[in-house]
């Protein structure tokens, strides 16, 4: 199990001439990947084949516009869970230290929630730990996959496997967020709408003052 | 259980009191209020600020917690001012705080990324040829170049390592300059001050090639180049916090909460101290709230309103009662008592010019300069040279002062000839208000007034001549009434006559009453105070064709009363020159002067114009704007033909400066045995060798690699977009118009017409950013640069008299680099690369005739071009200058690290002064060591970017205590008054770059600045002009009003008048052609600075945009809206001859009828769809935009009006734009490649 999601780290990286020399090979192993319906496999062999036939500069190009300028295809997972949130930063710092945790540093110039780094992390730790990892993000990547499938994406087999191996339906309410929150694509304009128009505020009970500020206590005075 | 068993009936809990009682310990849970320390908790706090663009420089805290940036609050540390003064604090926006999101955004560029197809084409070359020779098979190959200059702007990157980057730019650099010459590598960068160091890298880069810096400050149009015009000085103005000291404020055109938001307290400060405020805007801007009285003009009428101002001014307080103040003030700080010949023009007295002592007997005793010394009478009506005129500046020393002395002895001037005259006589005057304008209103007056003025006749060299002052002409110019009689003067101000508030009513649409009651507060409260009226002015009314017009009407109400130079007073213009405040110190640096001299600077306005062909598409005629005085037949021509004449006569500088490539200019003089100097004259001359603007189309002449960073000149600055798109990148563009060709208009006369237009000159661009952004995505090369919270680097502002550092808080994240590193590291590749073709190499330097160097004494009676055989080419008087320079091509890298020797063997200096610097290039060496080895042995280091700092704050009087006294006695020399207790109790002081990380330091008072530091007065512009009795650098060494230029005069501009916008011509060959069912409104349109993006480059943050409607909006009036059947919200298409975009509407009562605006730098990037017109994505705000030049801006080597870099040029200006709006009728988003990414 281990090996497959380094198997999967690898065919999510930036294509390079030795990702494209062991495509083929990968594919191999995919194929034989434990853990794995018949179809994620398939694909997972599709895309490495793809990889390993198609030229190199069209697969860095279609890298780059894939993960690179889209900002709803974006691989740093907490583009998806803080977005513009100060959070995010805190975030990265409390993941980096579960890295150290574990007695890992990260070596590349990479941030922490970069997925095939967090992937190549999984394939370092306990099944159990890498799946509970895993299912904590099942809306981002169920909400990937559905947007590299709706673009006819190769690499949406790769985010069909990451929810098998996590293993986890996502819930609901998270799931549909994602959803809502597809802001950059281009072909629809109510969903764009949506995205920029103001929440109403409101007061009274179940509304703003309720839930969103802690409640006071008289104090006695001393 | 109940609520009653849970009560304590018989224990109280035990709780520790504290504070005599007033607190309780308790011993409750409180684990929840970890989450709040954890949002607290950080590592360290590092002092930072916002580079690029933003004029605010404030300083921040940036906190970072395990390496990384979590955010950013406001440091709240500044130094106290002074009693009675409120505190800088707090500085700092919200688009500020938002800024730490740009480091870990899905918009960060991480990699070096090359577009695809170029990438396969070098990596094929480079398996069989060296660098050069594999760049050199792609572009001399007309299908390879094509096969990725044709993709630009359509994605397709890739990554690829820095090494491979640098190479491709390194050979592609040395192959330009092998081939066709240095000065066709180009690179634009603006606003140094923001990041000093940042850019120095940069250009540092490119002067050490002799390439060529271009100027942003005239292109982006926020140069008003009335400042140069009246002052001799770019611009110069308060500081912020002077506001608080002002009477009276009159913000125009500028709108301080919205754009200069962490100093509107000031603002605000003011009003509670009682300072009356008007508030000038056409919309219902956040700044109108703030006024007492708000008036709204019609848009681009402003300087009929300021016309009516001075006209109550001059009537009130000048003529029908004097006030002492006033007087004397305008007699000793202007030119208002100078004499101006009157001349006979086709049976009409016109004034011609300034009198010179050379146009007397003898010269009045002057014979230094004689041609450059301006003529006064004195209280006996004798004729005297007045000490301080640009002519005492050169060639001797002492008397280049104001004091009020001639020929040694006191001599108080006369300011007017009323009381002395020999006769009055009827001078015209040129009016353009009559003229007609589809969407301006006129009036029906004459276009040529005569109005009476009273001269004095005197015996001059050439025989009798009338002669009358300034002040008499420009009483007679607003139409003031003063009992000589004659037409077309006011009695009263309800008279219609050019220029009464009664006048102005039908053009601008503001009451008369209230112009009337502006008028008198303001001079009223200056008559008061001494001059402590104050005029805030911004972009609103500079980007206007004839914004001269705007800000000589204005800046003509604040010398009438004595405003200038006076604390709380004078002119507040803010617009994007962010004052680089050590500039002396920072010169060298940036333009490798420590290496070689002179650098290789260009306007950029003329070059964008010439190379990205918008001159192709003129429809501007020249006689469209002459003045009706002026005899059309000697004013031939079109605009490049005039911008051309200029660069021939060395008035403004060219690039390329010649047909042939420089480098071998220098071989063939050498061969010929000639002087380089006498070689390149004699060959223009005979025509052997040609200037290359006279063929800019012609490939020999294209600008062929273009580096571009701090900026996103494609998306947020590049007027006349889709013309860049088209002819100078070569890519999918939007242009709808016709160019000359094809309409078979006048074609220009001197500059050479193919009927073929070039479609992609350049080939290579090269841009260094941080994001995406639109220009980015135009580039062939993108290198990630490091973000503001991730270098080292400087930063001031003309907002306040701080230096603020940038500080790297974290590293460059991903591959990012900062400029300094990512330039010097090119070096380093270049330097090895070169070696294939280039050695040392001489390189021959065209030089136009320089402000603040004697070249500034040019032509002085007149204008004679030699190109059209009226005088001899002589270099430095009637052409430029020429130099040659000596490059090391194969020690770019070596000299880009070290400081040259030519600080030690010449020294440094700034605006017309020079001093030594051994001592500091002796510190330099001791703070960042001395180079080893190699060619640059022995010399100080500049390694990183922490060394480049220091080498500018060690060289900069502003912030070397020592050097600022050396400055200010270099500039006592030629006063001949001593200037040195400015600076004399901060001589030892030196400021660090970890002294101002530690804390803001407030800059040292510098020779280089007109206004002074001190714990008494506020910074303000022209006050050692006023109390140091330092002439400003203007021909009468007076704050100039007269602009007696033959070129000023035959465009009508002597003297300040109404002039209305230009007729752009880009809406009638278009409007019925493209219709899609819906109304259509023409409106003006207008593109301020907006509201939820960093400053006018950043319009991508998200956060920001959530508070706005997330994509291109417009706004427009509600009744412009109902005519076009348009509701708020719905997609709109607003077009012209240049172009189109696509934009939602927000339909808001703000905004009046007739326009409509855009704010600036809307990305492309950021949601935008297909347009109906042009079938390609929408364009920017600038697609619908063409740049037009005006010829008064290409005016040189004529004292103030002379070239300096960023200084004076011609300028982008483009709101007389008009665009047609309509619905859109369908939304198509349009896939952002081309190529399917799947």
């Amino acid at each position: 199990m281990a090996s497959s999601y380094k198997l999967l780290s690898a065919l999510l990286s930036y294509p390079t001439e030795d990702l494209q020399a062991g495509a083929a090979e990968i594919a191999g192993i995919a194929l034989q990947t434990m853990g794995l319906s018949e179809t994620v496999r398939r694909g997972l062999v599709g895309l490495a084949l793809d990889l390993s036939g198609r030229d190199l500069i069209d697969s860095q190009a279609r890298y780059v516009d894939l993960f690179d300028r889209s900002r709803s295809l974006s691989l740093h997972l907490f583009e998806h869970v803080y977005g513009e949130s100060r959070d995010r930063g805190q975030a990265m710092v409390n993941l980096r230290q579960r890295y150290r945790d574990a007695g890992l540093d990260i070596a590349s110039n990479e941030l922490p929630d970069y997925l095939p780094l967090l992937l190549e992390f999984l394939s370092q730790r306990p099944e159990e730990e890498a799946r509970q990892l895993l299912g904590d993000a099942a809306h981002v990547l169920r909400a990937l996959r559905e947007r590299l499938h709706e673009r006819g994406s190769v690499y949406a087999p790769v985010f069909a496997a990451l929810e098998e191996l996590g293993q986890r339906e996502p819930e609901a309410d998270q799931l549909a967020a994602m959803r809502k929150a597809e802001i950059d694509d281009p072909s629809d304009l109510a969903a764009l709408d949506r995205v920029w128009q103001e929440t109403e505020v409101q007061f009274g009970p179940g509304g703003f003052g309720e839930t969103g500020c802690p409640s006071a206590r008289p104090a006695a005075r001393v | 259980m109940s609520h009653f068993l849970d009560r304590l009936t018989f224990f109280k809990k035990y709780e520790g009191t504290f504070s005599d009682g007033h607190g309780v310990t308790t011993n409750e849970d409180r684990s929840w209020e970890n989450a709040y320390r954890q949002r607290w908790s950080h590592d360290k706090i590092v002092r930072s600020t916002h580079g690029v663009n933003c004029t605010g420089s404030c300083s921040w805290k940036i906190y970072v917690k395990g390496g990384i940036v979590t955010w950013e609050t406001q440091q709240t540390d500044y130094p106290r001012t002074r009693p009675g003064l409120p505190n800088h604090e707090p500085r700092g926006c919200a688009r500020g705080a938002s800024y730490s999101w740009y480091l870990y955004s899905a918009n960060r560029l991480k990699h070096p990324m090359i577009r695809g197809p170029l990438v396969r084409l070098w990596r094929e070359a480079r398996k069989t040829k060296s660098p050069v020779a594999a760049w050199a098979s792609i572009v001399e190959d007309a299908d390879k170049r094509k096969a990725y200059t044709s993709r630009r702007g359509l994605g397709g990157f890739i990554r690829v390592t820095w090494d491979e980057a640098n190479e491709i730019v390194a050979a592609a650099n040395a192959y330009t300059i092998k081939k066709y010459g240095p000065d066709r590598v180009a690179g634009f960068s603006p606003i140094p001050a923001m990041s000093m160091v940042s850019y120095a890298a940069g250009t540092r880069y490119l002067s050490l090639l002799g390439g060529v810096c271009l100027s942003f400050y005239d292109w982006y149009c926020d140069l008003p180049p009335a400042s140069p015009q009246t002052w001799g000085e770019q611009t110069d103005v308060p500081e912020s916090a002077d506001w608080y000291n002002a009477g009276f404020l009159l913000l125009w055109g500028s709108n301080v909460p919205q754009t200069r938001t962490p100093d509107a307290h000031f603002y605000t400060e003011a009003r509670y101290r009682g300072t009356k405020s008007v508030v000038i805007s056409p919309d219902y801007s956040e700044a109108a709230k703030f006024g007492d009285l708000w008036l709204h003009p019609k848009q681009g009428t402003d300087s009929a309103l300021a016309m009516a101002f001075g006209h109550v001014i001059l009537k009130e307080f000048h003529i029908d009662r004097q006030v002492t103040y006033f007087t004397d003030y305008c007699r000793r700080y202007s030119d208002m008592p100078f004499l101006v010949r009157l001349i006979e023009k086709n049976g009409r007295y016109v004034p011609e010019r300034l009198v010179r002592a050379s146009d007397f007997d003898g010269g009045l005793g002057e014979s230094n300069n004689p041609d450059w010394k301006t003529v006064a009478f004195d209280q006996s009506g004798a004729a005297v040279v007045p000490n301080g005129s640009i002519g005492f500046r050169w060639g001797e020393k002492g008397k280049w002062n104001l004091e009020e002395k001639a020929a040694g002895t006191d001599t108080p001037l006369t300011l007017s000839t009323i009381d002395s005259r020999d006769d009055v006589l009827p001078v015209a005057f040129p009016y353009f208000g009559g003229q007609h304008h589809d969407y301006f209103t006129g009036t029906d007056h004459d276009e040529v007034l005569p109005r009476h003025v009273p001269v004095r006749k005197i015996r001059l060299a050439d025989g009798e001549v009338y002669v009358t002052t300034v002040f008499d002409l420009l009483c007679a110019n607003y139409g003031v009434d003063r009992g000589l009689g004659g037409a077309n003067v006011a009695q009263s101000f309800d008279d219609d006559v050019p220029y009464t508030p009664a006048w102005q009513e039908r053009i601008t649409g503001v009451p008369r009453s209230q112009v009337i009651a502006t008028a008198r507060a303001f001079a009223k409260n200056a008559e008061k105070t001494n001059g402590k009226s104050m005029v805030i002015l911004g972009a609103g009314i500079n980007h206007w064709y004839h914004m001269d017009m705007n800000y000589r009407g204005i800046i003509n109400m604040l010398v009438m009363c004595g405003c200038v130079g006076q604390e709380g007073g004078g002119w507040s213009h803010y617009v994007g020159q962010e004052k680089l405040r050590p500039q002396t110190g920072w010169l060298p640096l940036a333009f490798a002067l420590d290496w070689a001299r002179p650098p290789r600077q260009m306007n950029a306005t003329s070059y964008w114009y010439a190379h990205s062909d918008q001159w192709r598409y003129e429809t501007l005629a020249v006689n469209e704007i002459l003045s009706p005085l002026a005899d059309k037949k000697e004013w031939s021509g079109s605009l490049i033909d005039f911008n051309v004449r200029a660069e021939r006569m060395g008035w403004l500088p060219s690039a390329p400066q010649l047909q042939t490539n420089p480098l071998e200019v220098a071989r063939a003089a050498e061969a010929a045995g000639k002087d380089a100097k006498d070689y390149v004259r004699d060959g223009l001359a005979s025509g052997d060798l040609k200037l290359s603007c006279l063929d800019p189309d012609n490939p020999a002449n294209w600008p062929r690699n273009l580096f571009v960073w701090r900026s996103n000149i494609l998306g947020s600055s590049g007027k006349g977009h889709e013309y860049f798109l088209k002819h100078l990148l070569g890519t999918t563009h939007g242009i709808q118009g016709k160019d000359l060709g094809e309409t078979g208009e006048q074609k220009p006369s001197d500059v050479v017409w193919h009927d073929q237009a070039p479609e992609g000159k350049l080939d290579l661009v090269v841009t260094l950013d941080f994001r995406m952004s639109t220009t980015c995505v135009y580039s062939d090369i993108v290198l990630p640069t490091a973000s503001w919270y991730e270098k080292n680097d400087l930063n001031t502002s003309d907002m306040h008299p701080f230096i603020h550092p940038l500080s790297a808080a974290v590293d460059p994240v991903w591959e990012s680099k900062s400029d300094w590193e990512i330039y010097k590291g090119l070096a380093k590749t270049f330097s090895a690369i070169a070696q294939e073709v280039l050695g040392k190499e001489k390189d021959v330097v065209l030089v136009p005739l320089q402000h603040d160097t004697p070249g500034e004494l040019g032509q002085a009676l007149g204008v004679k071009d030699w190109g059209r055989g009226e005088t001899e080419p002589l270099p430095g008087k009637t052409m430029a200058s020429i130099t040659v320079v000596e490059r090391d091509y194969p020690n770019v890298y070596a000299r880009f690290t070290a400081l040259g020797p030519l600080m030690t063997s010449i020294g440094n200096g700034g605006k017309g002064i020079a001093w030594k610097t051994e001592h500091e290039v002796d510190l330099i060496g001791k703070l960042n060591g001395i180079v080893g080895e190699g060619p640059a042995k022995g010399l100080p280091r500049i390694d990183t970017d922490i060394d480049a700092t220091e080498v500018i704050l060690s060289l900069a009087p502003e912030t070397n205590g020592e050097v600022a006294v050396r400055a200010w006695a270099a500039l006592g020399q030629a006063t001949g008054r001593d200037h040195t207790h400015l600076a004399a109790a901060k001589e030892d002081e030196k400021i660090r770059y970890r002294d101002i990380q530690a804390q803001p330091k407030k800059i040292i008072s510098s020779p280089t600045w007109s206004g002074i530091e001190s714990e008494k007065v506020c910074y303000n512009a022209g006050y050692t002009n006023v109390h140091e009795l330092i002439p400003w650098r203007t021909i009468t060494g007076r704050q100039q009003l007269f602009q007696d230029h033959p070129w000023m005069t035959a465009f009508g501009e002597q003297m300040v008048v109404y002039r209305p916008p230009i007729d752009t011509k880009t809406i009638k060959p278009i409007i019925d052609t493209k219709e899609n069912g819906h109304k259509q409104v023409v409106l003006n349109f207008i593109t301020p600075h907006q509201k939820w993006g960093i400053h006018s480059t950043y319009t991508d943050n998200l956060l920001m945009l959530t508070l706005s409607r997330g994509g291109p909006i417009v706004w427009m009036s509600e009744i412009d809206a109902r005519k076009a059947d348009i509701v708020d919200n719905d997609w709109i298409e607003a077009y012209n001859a240049n172009g189109a975009l696509v934009a939602r509407a927000v339909v808001s009562q703000r905004v009046p009828e007739g326009m409509v605006m855009m704010y600036h730098a809307q990305e492309k990037i950021v949601n935008m769809p297909g347009s109906e017109i042009t079938g390609t994505r929408g364009g920017i705000h600038n697609s619908v935009t063409r740049t037009v030049l005006k010829p008064t801006h290409m005016i040189g080597g004529y004292a103030q009006q002379s070239y300096g870099f960023n200084y004076y040029g011609t300028v982008g200006s483009n709101r007389d734009e008009f665009v047609i709006v309509r619905k859109l009728s369908k939304v198509d988003w349009m896939e952002e490649t081309a190529v399917e990414a799947v």
